[in-house]
């Protein structure tokens, strides 16, 4: 009995798969012919011998300069120098030491230069005051014949001018005496506090007071004032050393 | 001694006066900082602005505040923060409802002195509604102008730009400044000063006591005073040849402009004031010159990256130029 039960069953199986083959099942597609006309292009043998032939398009090819009359002189001399270095001792010391040495210092440097670092100055023993010249001074006090020039201003009654060149000349006895270091760039103030004597700095202070007025302030001079002030830097000029 | 022997040109004892009184009195508060409240004098003197920068703690507002307080006059004080709006500043028309007309409403900068702090805490837009008030002393808005009353002075603190939260200002604003003065850490005597007075409540006690010493009126008559003092053509050309150098100069990108050059002279004039002359010298017109251009020039940015700063080129540049005697 089971057997035959296994065999209905069996059939039954087989009999369900071919249905649902049936069922499920796609038309098989169908491949149509492509109609249309195929013209076959060939490349233009003329033209391609053309380029192929044309060195704008030859990639592969390196030109080869030839190098000018000048540029193969220079080629000379330096393989002419460098046989001539490396055949001799001092040639092979300037290879050995003098080229490292120098490559090792350019490093260096580079690498200063890069940090900001002021190179120079670790080389210079005086401190660095300015990398800018200075312009031409418009005068020179140690050049001006200055008792001539005052006695000429007095004559002509040029109070003023006599007062700016007793200060002058006055800077210069100073300058000569190495109490002030002269420079066109320092003011009258920065000539007093130059001074370290008390005294001479007091009286030096009043004189400047006084050719400021005269010169910067253009205040009015008559001779008996010109002939007080001309006898302070008499008295200054008597206090120096 | 100078006035026995020279007729005397100039009546600057009530000048000499009020600047005696302004240094007693900021003295009583400020410990040192001498040069600064010179510069400050010299600025309210020479009709300028005045830009105070100093890290956080050295006193730049306190020194604003009591500069501000030592005048009689319309003082407004704004705090510059990012949000700022021109209009917060300015002013701005407001509709009444009851007139149905629409009515402007007077912003701070309407006063005499007026103290803005943090200035470079706003951005470039708040800043340019100055342009035209620091300049022109007027303001328009909406097709009308409005002029500020004498004297008009605006006092400004920033922080270095280094600082968090700080804008660079525009070149044009700062060109509008006479000075920029730089307010460094006090010395150590100073310091224990300033300890010791706050420790005793000297201070604290002495600011809400301070007084004007000067009216408004008096400020414009002592301008007027300082403007007509004598200046030698000489030292016009000295001064000429120093902006003019930093505009050739090798480690700047952007050198002084005209107006630097009229500002040195206008701020010499009035150091020269404190000084008790009605004429400049050389000595005032190097003293002025690196507040007056330390704003203006603008390094190369190599020379920035070197760590140079604008004092060092204007030190470079003032030993290049000879002293005219």
């Amino acid at each position: 009995m089971t057997r035959y039960l296994r065999r209905y069953f069996l059939l039954w199986l087989l009999l369900a798969l071919e249905l649902n083959t049936s069922a499920t099942g796609n038309k098989p597609a169908v491949l149509h012919k492509d109609s249309a006309a195929v013209t076959v292009k060939a490349f233009d043998t003329k033209t391609l011998k053309k380029y192929a032939e044309d060195e704008d398009f030859a990639y592969v090819k390196e030109k080869k300069e030839q190098p000018s009359a000048w540029n193969r002189f220079w080629m000379w001399l330096w393989a002419l120098i460098i046989y001539a270095i490396s055949n001799t001792f001092l040639g092979s010391v300037i290879f050995k030491y003098l080229l490292p040495g120098l490559a090792l210092a350019g490093l260096i440097y580079v690498i200063m230069k890069a940090a900001g670092m002021d190179v120079a100055a670790l080389f210079s023993r005086k401190a660095k005051k300015s990398d800018i010249p200075y312009y031409e001074s418009l005068e020179n006090i140690h050049e001006i014949d200055f008792d001539s020039e005052i006695n000429n201003a007095i004559a002509q009654y040029n109070y003023r001018l006599a007062v700016r060149l007793l200060y002058l000349k006055c800077l210069k006895q100073l300058s000569d005496r190495e109490l002030i270091k002269w420079q066109i760039d320092k003011t009258n103030s920065a000539y007093y506090y130059e001074l370290s004597n008390p005294a001479q700095r007091e009286m030096f202070g009043a004189l400047t007071r006084r050719f400021e007025y005269v010169w910067y302030g253009d205040f009015g001079i008559n001779e008996h004032i010109f002939n007080d002030i001309n006898r302070m830097f008499g008295e200054f000029k008597q206090q120096l050393p | 001694m100078e006035e026995e022997i020279f007729e005397q040109r100039t009546d600057l004892s009530k000048l000499n006066h009020a600047v005696e009184h302004i240094k007693a009195t900021l003295a009583k508060i400020i410990v040192g900082q001498h040069e600064t409240i010179d510069l400050i004098i010299a600025g309210i003197l020479a009709d300028g602005h005045i830009l105070i920068e100093g890290v956080p703690g050295v006193a730049k507002t306190l020194t604003a505040k009591l500069v501000a307080k030592a005048i009689d006059a319309k003082y407004s004080r704004v705090q510059f923060t990012p949000d700022l709006m021109p209009s917060d500043i300015l002013g701005t028309p407001v509709f009444n409802p009851k007139t149905t007309q629409f009515e402007f409403k007077h912003g701070p900068i309407f006063g005499n002195i007026i103290l803005i702090d943090e200035i470079n805490r706003a951005p470039a837009k708040t800043q340019s509604a100055l342009f035209e008030v620091m300049e022109e002393r007027q303001l328009t808005i909406d097709g009308t102008s409005y002029k500020m009353d004498e004297p008009f002075m605006v006092l400004a603190t920033q922080n270095p730009i280094e600082q968090e939260g700080t804008y660079r200002l525009p070149e044009a604003q700062l060109d509008r400044f006479l000075f920029k003065i730089e307010i460094k850490y006090p010395t150590l005597e100073e310091e224990i000063l300033i300890i010791t007075q706050q420790h005793q409540k000297k201070n604290t006690e002495q600011l809400s006591h301070i007084k004007p010493v000067l009216s408004s009126q008096e400020v414009v008559d002592l301008r007027e005073q300082v403007r007509g003092f004598h200046v030698e053509p000489k030292i016009l050309e000295f001064t000429a040849r120093i902006i003019t150098e930093t505009r050739n100069h090798k480690s700047l990108y952007l050198g002084g402009s005209p107006r630097a050059s009229l500002a040195v002279v206008s701020a010499a004039k009035a150091i020269a004031a404190i000084k008790g002359r009605d004429f400049i010298t050389p000595d005032d017109v190097l003293q002025v010159t690196p507040a007056v251009l330390r704003h203006r020039i603008m390094l190369t940015p190599d020379k920035e990256m070197e760590g140079v700063t604008p004092d060092d080129v204007i030190a470079q540049i003032i030993q290049k130029i000879e002293v005219p005697r």
